[in-house]
């Protein structure tokens, strides 16, 4: 037998600081880059404050995602850790043991296999695509999908170096710092399980955004093609959409609410129009979350169903598409109907 | 439907001026297994990166996409392609285990029908060089490649045994600060492994690999060929001694006090492979550890 998987708990953990747009650009003397926040769309982001770090992050929102949970810790079958960045102790990077590993030890999860993934913003939904497959092999019957992002570090970083408004470090000031994490459950019901689709790296388009550790200062530094990276994952996501709307069957004006990656408003509009043009449909809902907590990388998607979540702004039923752009370039979509997760928050 | 290896490659960087590139010697040792299964790189479904030092200690894109990358610009060229291949590629970090955790995601894809082959990539070196401390892991990289297999030959089943109580057993992280030998802080990368890893490496193999026989019903003298990880230094060595098994479990040669890290495995697999005692062996088990502590085992069967 194939079974399902389907979303049985989210949980967050927002960092302690919060940094306003206008704070960060007064920072600045060049005039261009005071429209920043028009042009994105975020006003504040999240930051970590002293002592909260990725895997501070990553832990307390797995402990969050607990307490919306049926399950207790040893009922994980499977903890995988998500984040690009991987800072223990402020900006130290730990690169063994993996981050799900003391997760799961910190957690109480002794009978979980633990390994963490890496694939720049794409990483939470790359995660339900490896769970997805073991979930189908009847291997696990849970799987936590956890991640914390500690990426305010390559805005200071941008803060320091960006001279000019054309400055390939200019996206780093749309980043925030989250933690997220979901549970997954086994399901037999067919119309209740999610439908992993479409999952490709457009390689040839790898070199438009990197991120790596910094040598000479503590924590990393990003630099993106904004321009170029955008209109390459507009242009190549829409066979991908149209591929896992065939697989579920259903039409693009089915979708209740289209979750993009939280990169800034006017490039998810853009998309949302270029879409628009082509299926000649829209979904009800486009999901714009990032006015309050900046771009947070892997764990957009997940922060925006918690938000949504909280606020009972989803109904069961409601058919959500989680669309994936991140660096690579890495597209995928994930479909699933709401289920009756709705019930446990926001209260 | 099962999955078997089609080919295993593996390299170790020449001898030259240039500091060896973790994403360099993984480009290279996957085309060169591509190469010599004759397989066309735009045919992969998965491409998985296993290796944990990276270089630069790149975050984003994944590794795997750089490989992927490099491996697909190269054939365009070659065969006049424009059209991008349909491959997925991502990036695991699970210390010593990630080589066979990667082949069990491609093994499960394969088995699902997802896709028809994929190719798991370890490949380790120093990520800022002359930047770190106690790092005594050989420049190298590994390329499995992966396709079905119709009979029962195969992988047939993957098992993870978790040890939390030993975690704090081997840490390596990177921290900003002064060295003896720069007048300036740097980012560096320092590896800080107990006396007593590797020990506790071998009381976890052997309780896992005990527990693993148990549930495959069979006993350890009808395992043919043991493939260990290399890292640490001593533990194939221990392992052989305590299972009291000889020419069965596969050791490397010792390159003095540096070792083989996510590649490991994948180096003691092609010296069995070359001299033909892979394909002429019944049952093989594959034992990974990595930090944490975790065991991972598999059983192939040819």
């Amino acid at each position: 037998m194939e079974w399902k998987c389907q979303i049985e708990s989210i949980g967050v953990k927002t960092p302690g600081r919060i940094l306003t747009t206008s704070e960060l650009i007064g920072k600045f003397r060049i005039p261009c880059i005071r429209k920043f926040g028009l042009l994105t769309g975020i006003n504040e982001r999240k930051i970590c404050s002293a002592g909260e770090d990725s895997f501070s992050l990553a832990e307390d929102a797995a402990k969050n995602c607990l307490h919306h949970s049926k399950y207790h810790p040893e009922e994980l079958d499977m903890i995988i850790n998500c984040s690009i960045t991987k800072y223990k102790g402020g900006l130290s990077h730990l690169y063994e043991p993996s981050f799900s590993a003391l997760i799961g030890k910190s957690l109480g999860a002794r009978k979980a296999i633990t390994f963490d993934i890496s694939n720049a913003c794409a990483g939470m939904l790359t995660g339900v695509y490896i769970a997805e497959k073991y979930f189908r092999q009847g291997i696990i019957r849970t799987c936590m999908i956890v991640s914390g992002e500690y990426i305010s570090n390559l805005c200071t970083h941008a803060i320091k170096k960006i001279r000019t408004p054309l400055s390939s470090e200019l996206s780093s000031l749309t980043l925030g710092d989250y933690g997220a994490a979901a549970i997954l459950e086994r399901t037999s019901d067919e119309k209740k399980g999610l439908t992993v689709s479409g999952f490709a790296t457009l390689s040839k388009y790898s070199s438009l955004c990197v991120g790596r550790q910094n040598r000479n200062s503590p924590g990393g530094v990003m630099k993106t093609k904004s321009k170029k990276i955008h209109q390459a994952a507009i242009t190549e996501s829409v066979p991908v959409v149209k591929e896992a709307l065939q697989k579920c069957g259903m039409s693009f004006s089915e979708i209740t609410w289209l979750i993009p990656h939280q990169t800034s408003r006017s490039s998810i509009i853009s998309g949302a129009n270029h879409y628009y043009d082509y299926f000649r449909e829209r979904p009800e809902q486009v999901v714009i979350t990032l006015k309050e907590t900046g771009n947070t990388a892997s764990t957009t998607h997940f922060l925006a169903l918690y938000k949504y979540l909280e606020e009972k702004r989803f109904h069961e039923n409601d058919n959500i598409m989680l669309l994936c752009m991140a660096s690579g370039l890495v597209i995928g979509v994930v479909i699933f109907r709401m289920n009756d997760m709705v019930k446990r928050y926001g209260h | 439907m099962g999955t078997e290896i089609k080919m295993v490659s593996v390299i170790r960087p020449s001898v030259g001026f240039h500091h060896p590139n973790s994403i360099s010697l993984g480009a290279r040792v996957a085309r060169q297994c591509l190469n010599d299964a004759d397989i066309d790189p735009g045919s992969l479904g998965l491409l998985i990166n296993a290796g944990v030092y990276r270089y630069k200690n790149t975050g984003e894109p994944a590794i795997a996409a750089l490989i992927q990358k490099k491996i697909t610009d190269r054939d365009h060229i070659k065969n006049g392609r424009i059209d991008p291949p349909n491959t997925f590629s991502f990036d695991i970090n699970n210390g010593g285990c990630g080589l066979l955790t990667g082949i069990e995601i491609i093994h499960g894809a394969i088995k699902n029908g997802d896709i028809a082959c994929g190719m798991v990539v370890a490949g380790d070196a120093e990520p800022f060089f002359g930047l770190s401390e106690n790092f005594n892991i050989n420049s190298a990289a590994a390329a499995v490649l992966l396709d079905k297999s119709g009979d029962s030959k195969g992988f047939s089943l993957f098992r993870t045994y978790t040890f939390p109580g030993y975690s704090e057993e081997l840490v390596s992280s990177s921290f900003y600060g002064k060295s003896r030998f720069l007048r300036k802080c740097r980012n560096r990368l320092n590896i800080m492994q107990k006396e007593s890893f590797p020990d506790a490496c071998v009381e976890c193999s052997v309780k896992s690999l005990f527990s693993f026989l148990d549930e495959l019903k069979i006993s350890l003298n009808e395992i043919d060929l043991i493939i260990p990880s290399q890292n640490p230094l001593e533990f194939p060595q221990m392992l052989r001694k305590r299972l009291g098994m000889n020419g069965s479990l596969i050791e490397l040669e010792k390159t003095g006090n540096m070792v083989f890290h996510t590649a490991g495995p994948a180096f003691a697999l092609k010296k069995v492979w070359d001299d033909k005692r892979f394909h002429n062996s019944g049952n093989v088990i594959f034992l990974t550890i990595g930090s944490g502590i975790n065991v991972s085992l598999t059983l192939y069967k040819n």
